[in-house]
């Protein structure tokens, strides 16, 4: 009986995806090949935005710039967090202290921004504690770094989260049998819990590589990819050329790089974690 | 099995056909509120109190949205044109904007609001050209604005300094203010960093502004790079506050981080809502032309237009909304409550200088000139925004920064 109806169960779940990201999807690919201002019909271009793209001095700040996003993200958020979380995942009260850093998880990325611009702008909050005279999001890439900071004092605490969930996790006869063996600290974590932490790191890094390909909305809200386009990352770019330029086919070839740029990434990523486990 | 498959289609088709909008043929519908979307959000409590008055007066209320975000804005608006979600009324910008859209034919013709207000003398003459396209008019003025310089009149008070009659004593006043420690003028690399290229550009040729603008100059002409040269000497000089300083303007002001912002009158808005008092804590003047030759004294001046679209749920209820929106009845409560000069002539305004300047501006004392924001084809202004931007904050790079503007600018007028 279920079998019979089988089809009919998905059919509502595969007609979203298929309306809401397949069709869009094929819609912004057909677009990469037009000129097309969101109003006038698009005229076909074939693959002159594609060419344009790479004779674009903005395009390489930005790959530059999501680079820096990529690598910082898979560095700091994730790096600190596992830090914090080995440091206190078997303490008495370890989640007190894990506390802190989970808090501003609850914000938004544009809530982050706008609550951390009056800290950064120059004369801000930053300046006075600090007792400098520097303006944190004006020069590259000082000021990607600077909202990378603010990336790692949000995101630290999911991470943290979700390594404490892993290290908790694990099974402990491993460890217990290397304390036996006279293991303890770094060489404990390093050859015995690292090792069976590896299936949860692959998620969480890969999460990381994906967030940082597609970084947004911190950018747009603390710098709109400026001063002069120099902290732009793709996906601001892609944003600026589509909405505020109007060039929606610039913008879609932008989108699609990005799109076989995260595909890719991830799945050259995933495809070396499965082999290695 | 393949029963199976026709009743998934079939709940499939019935899902779609809920979700969808009326149809072609749906009766046209007689609206009392009608929906403003604008991109002015801060202003959402000035259009409710319009909703108000105008509901008393025409029996029509509005609902107004408010946007923040310009881009998303534009991005709806256009979206609108293809869908059955129309406004019913909707704030867009003049120039290669409205161009833009009224190409689409789906804006209403306004042509007989406008003579009629004309005729009333609810519209002034001046104004038409921003509306007319094909020689036919399209939307009404939601407001009109000069700019010129706010100032901090409590600083100026303070080293005794009075407004500037010419560029000459604008540059001393700045000296006096600098000698003090005092940063004479806000500029931004976000959004508005346009500003001081247009006030210098109008202020030194106007009418290679007017070239520029279409297409007829180039950004890396002699007189262009002498005005970013200017500007150059003038960041140097210590006069500007650090452009990545987030403040918005109107606290700059008042908190005396920056003596004097250039801006629009509808700053005047943002004066009233922090409470300050024009003549006391804050006053205006025209900022004088750089070359003292120039016949007129420059005046940059911008016009957002309110509108409808012929495919909107009740165009008649937009049409009528339009017009009852130029009549001194709705503007002088329009302009009153944002404290902002009005495109209606009848209507005076408290603040003595402003009110000065719109007679002033009505009797062709000024050149006025449009607002770079609007004179420039979109494209263009994008290149030329992030360009400037990193001018104010990197003023050694003027002449790269006007180069990949005239870029922009070769690969828009060459597909003019």
């Amino acid at each position: 009986m279920l079998g019979r109806f089988r089809h009919g169960y998905v059919a509502p779940a595969a007609l979203l995806v298929a309306g809401l990201l397949y069709a869009p999807f094929l819609w912004t690919a057909y677009l990469s090949l037009t000129r097309y201002d969101g109003l006038e019909p698009p005229t076909w271009i074939g693959l002159r935005n594609f060419t344009k793209l790479f004779d674009d001095p903005a395009l390489l700040t930005s790959t530059r710039n999501t680079l820096i996003w990529v690598v910082g993200t898979m560095v700091l958020p994730v790096g600190l967090g596992l830090l914090v979380a080995v440091l206190s995942y078997d303490l008495r009260g370890g989640a007190w202290y894990r506390l802190p850093f989970m808090l501003p998880y609850a914000l938004s990325g544009a809530g982050l921004a706008m609550v951390w611009s009056p800290i950064l702008s120059h004369g801000g909050i930053a300046n006075l504690m600090l007792g400098v005279d520097t303006a944190f999001l004006q020069d590259a890439p000082a000021n990607t770094v600077a909202m990378l900071l603010v990336w790692t004092w949000q995101q630290l605490g999911v991470n943290t989260l979700l390594f404490v969930v892993g290290l908790q996790s694990i099974p402990k006869d491993p460890i217990e049998a290397a304390r036996l063996d006279g293991a303890s600290g770094w060489r404990l974590f390093r050859h015995v819990i690292w090792p069976l932490m590896r299936p949860l790191t692959a998620v969480v890094v890969g999460l990381a590589l994906v967030a940082g390909l597609k970084t947004f909305d911190i950018v747009w809200v603390l710098t709109q990819g400026g001063p002069g386009r120099n902290s732009e990352t793709l996906a601001v770019t892609m944003y600026k050329e589509t909405f505020v330029a109007s060039e929606y086919g610039y913008g879609s070839a932008v989108a699609v790089m990005l799109t076989v740029v995260t595909g890719l990434a991830s799945y050259l990523y995933l495809k070396r974690q499965v082999t290695a486990t | 099995m393949f029963r199976s498959r026709v009743v998934t289609l079939g709940v499939a088709a019935l899902v779609l056909a809920a979700c969808g909008g009326n149809g072609a043929d749906a009766p046209q519908e007689k609206k009392t509120e009608l929906t403003l979307y604008n991109d002015k959000g801060a202003w959402t409590k000035y259009f409710e109190e319009m909703g108000a008055a105008s509901k008393q007066s025409i029996g029509l209320s509005i609902k107004p949205t408010g946007y923040t975000d310009s881009a998303q804005y534009q991005a709806f608006i256009k979206a609108s044109f293809r869908t059955d979600v129309k406004p019913d009324l909707f704030t867009w910008q003049t120039g290669g904007m409205l161009e833009q859209i009224v190409k689409q034919k789906q804006v209403a013709d306004t042509s007989a609001i406008w003579q009629e207000a004309i005729k009333a003398g609810d519209l002034s003459k001046d104004l038409l050209p921003y509306y007319t396209i094909g020689g036919k008019q399209y939307c009404v003025p939601m407001n009109v604005a000069y700019w010129g310089m706010f100032y901090n009149k409590r600083i100026f008070d303070k080293y005794d300094l009075k407004p500037p009659e010419t560029w000459d004593d604008l540059v001393k006043t700045a000296d006096t203010l600098k000698q003090n420690d005092v940063k004479a003028f806000y500029h931004t690399s976000v959004l508005f960093s346009f500003v001081w290229f247009e006030q210098l550009l109008a202020g030194t040729d106007p009418d290679l502004y007017d070239r520029l603008s279409t297409g007829r100059a180039k950004y890396t002409d002699p007189g262009v790079v002498q005005v970013m040269e200017k500007w150059k000497q003038l960041i140097d000089a210590g006069y500007f506050i650090n452009p990545g300083d987030k403040t918005d303007p109107a606290d700059v002001l008042k908190n005396g981080k920056a003596a004097m912002v250039s801006s629009g009158s509808w700053f005047n808005t943002s004066m009233t809502q922090r409470d300050l008092k024009a003549g006391e804590d804050y006053d205006f003047f025209v900022i004088p032309n750089l070359n003292p030759a120039l016949p007129k004294t420059s005046m940059i001046f911008e016009s957002g237009p309110l509108c409808s679209l012929t495919k909107a749920a009740d165009p008649e209820a937009g049409t009528k909304y339009l017009k009852w929106w130029t009549t001194a009845e709705a503007q002088e409560k329009w302009a009153t409550s944002r404290g902002d000069v009005s495109a209606n002539p009848k209507v005076e305004i408290d603040d003595k200088a402003l009110g000065a300047v719109t007679k002033d501006a009505g009797s062709g004392k000024y050149r006025l000139v449009n607002r770079y924001f609007e004179a420039t084809p979109p494209p263009v202004l994008t290149a030329a925004l992030d360009g400037f931007s990193k001018f104010v904050t990197q003023p050694g790079s003027y002449k790269e920064v006007l180069e990949t503007i005239q870029q922009a600018a070769d690969e828009y007028w060459s597909t003019q």
